[in-house]
């Protein structure tokens, strides 16, 4: 096995115990794997932005294709960084303005149409069917989206929660119940939220634990139980060294 | 103090314990618990498995390693998919701090198929913009990614003979943890260069990419770990996430029997109380 497989191996091991440690209690092991973690996410984003925009996208293009038009859109993210000059900080705006007009102008149309008409365009569904010589035709069937059941309860579900966002009218008598038809829709909702949240960070702890499994092979040298050896003497030290320091206090 | 009382205030790193167990034993033991395929991510399945060999597939790897664990076993499954079927994969990515996981995966499924970079496949990167590298891509292809990630020019390229922009793409899946993702494919992609679109999510993104499925803006949706399995079952290769499948009912059996537990003891603490208030009086 390549000698930086078992190095990485060892790093991600130690630093998803460092981690797992917080579940015990805040320590200097979860700080330091905590701040790591942050340095190196802002580090390689840094890096990995200077290649691909700086070099690939800016300089290599004008240098060696002679692209001078690019000059304009630099010109204009330099702008930006006239805010760290308080006399020209103005100039800023200029570009913050392009920025914001071009991306509301892209934005709002295509959202618009994406999220609200289409949406509305679902919701609004013929809820019982007429097949010529049949006559109506009504699914009730639970399991398919596109059934009139399942209309009907969207249908009714829409329209509760909206009157429940609607405070122009007290919610009373009928008014109240529907009301309460809307917040019951809104638990159901946050319930379902709530049951997938639950499956992803149960997720994240599955992929880190079988990572841990694979890594306690001899083939990485076993770094998952010599690292949690480790890992517990180092946290029973820091706890007594806690210990006694408050020992001395009093 | 009485049972109920002590269960309430219990110290909660035993149910960290309790959970950290119930996740590490099935990993250790599995038992194999079946694995039912939904509708949504046949859908995905299906609809790859239509495309004729040679079909442009666009895979859209939008996480970063905090999501790994979730979007991994989907990305190296579709991959898998689409090279069995023989299909010209472009891949890439709009999260910069993505790049160099979605460059490990594809490299380890393309290895593993015995697919070659730049005829069968080739990965882009990753292009400053989000959103708008969407709308460049779906003017001109070659605009947005004049190179691939390994620094040769995109043109001239056989895997992306005769593709000029996102209207010559068969069919796109993006794979996403957040905002440039799924939605963001629909809204600045689907949606104005017309193909045909799936998704792929994290667990906490699935209910809300729902009303995307049932309205036919998306054909399909894995959603999870657990649709990540679905699509391993689907290709019929044994991956992590069917490993992880065990664990995963089991922390959620674990969990659901807490959630009753403490409303239990809840209920009978607040009886107690109610009994103790009227002797009282």
């Amino acid at each position: 096995m390549p000698f930086e497989t078992i190095i990485g191996a060892w790093v991600a091991v130690g630093l998803t115990l460092f981690i797992f440690t917080f579940l015990y209690n805040d320590n200097p092991l979860f700080k330091l794997a905590e701040n790591l973690y942050v340095g190196v996410s802002v580090g390689y984003t840094i890096v990995k932005t200077y290649d691909t925009v700086l070099v690939q996208l800016i300089w290599k293009p004008i240098v060696e294709n002679g692209e001078w038009a690019l000059l304009v859109p630099v010109a204009i993210g330099l702008l930006m960084l006239t805010r760290y000059v308080p006399k020209a900080a103005w100039l800023s705006r200029y570009a913050f303005a392009f920025i914001v007009g071009v991306g509301s102008g892209l934005a709002i149309p295509r959202t618009i149409s994406s999220f609200i008409l289409k949406q509305i365009e679902d919701t609004v569904r013929p809820l019982m069917t007429l097949i010529p010589g049949e006559g109506v035709s009504f699914t009730w069937n639970l399991l398919n989206p596109t059934s009139s059941l399942n209309t009907i309860i969207i249908l009714v579900g829409v329209c509760s929660v909206l009157f429940y966002f609607f405070f122009s009218v007290e919610h009373t008598g009928p008014g109240k119940v529907v009301a309460r038809t809307g917040i019951l829709f809104l638990m159901i909702a946050f319930g379902a939220a709530f049951g997938y949240t639950v499956m992803a960070r149960m997720s994240l702890l599955i992929g880190r634990l079988t990572d841990l499994i694979e890594f306690s092979d001899p083939s990485y040298g076993r770094p998952s139980l010599w690292l949690l050896g480790v890992t517990i003497i180092l946290l029973i030290v820091m706890s007594r060294l806690s210990g006694s320091k408050q020992h001395k206090e009093e | 103090m009485t049972f109920a009382e002590r269960m309430l205030k219990i110290d909660r790193r035993i149910i960290f314990l309790v959970i950290g167990l119930c996740t590490l034993l099935p990993l250790l033991y599995p038992v194999g618990l079946p694995i039912k395929i939904s509708p949504e991510v046949r859908g995905v399945y299906d609809h790859i498995e239509s495309l004729p060999e040679g079909a442009v597939f666009l895979l859209s790897l939008d996480f970063d390693p905090a999501s790994k664990p979730e979007l991994q076993p989907q990305a190296i499954s579709l991959l898998r998919h689409a090279f069995k079927k023989n299909l010209r994969v472009v891949a890439l990515t709009l999260w910069v701090s993505g790049t160099g996981l979605a460059d490990q995966i594809i490299t380890q499924v393309a290895r593993e198929m015995g697919k070659e970079s730049g005829k069968d496949y080739v990965f882009l990167g990753w292009s400053p913009g989000g959103n708008a590298v969407i709308i460049n891509m779906g003017q001109n292809l070659y605009g947005a990614f004049p190179t691939d990630y390994n620094g040769k020019p995109t043109k001239g390229l056989s895997v992306l003979q005769g593709v000029a922009n996102l209207r010559d793409v068969n069919y796109a899946v993006s794979l996403g943890a957040g905002n440039p993702g799924v939605e963001a494919w629909y809204v600045f992609g689907k949606d104005k260069y017309k193909f045909e679109l799936g998704g792929g999510c994290t667990g906490v993104m699935a209910p809300g990419l729902y009303p995307l499925l049932r309205s036919g803006q998306i054909n399909g949706l894995i959603g999870g770990l657990r649709g990540a399995a679905e699509y391993e079952t689907l290709i019929d290769q044994k991956g992590r996430a069917i490993a992880g499948m065990d664990a995963q009912s089991a922390t959620h059996l674990a969990i659901v029997v807490l959630v009753i537990l403490c409303n239990i003891f809840y209920f009978s603490l607040r009886k107690q109380g109610k009994q103790r208030g009227y002797s009282g009086a």
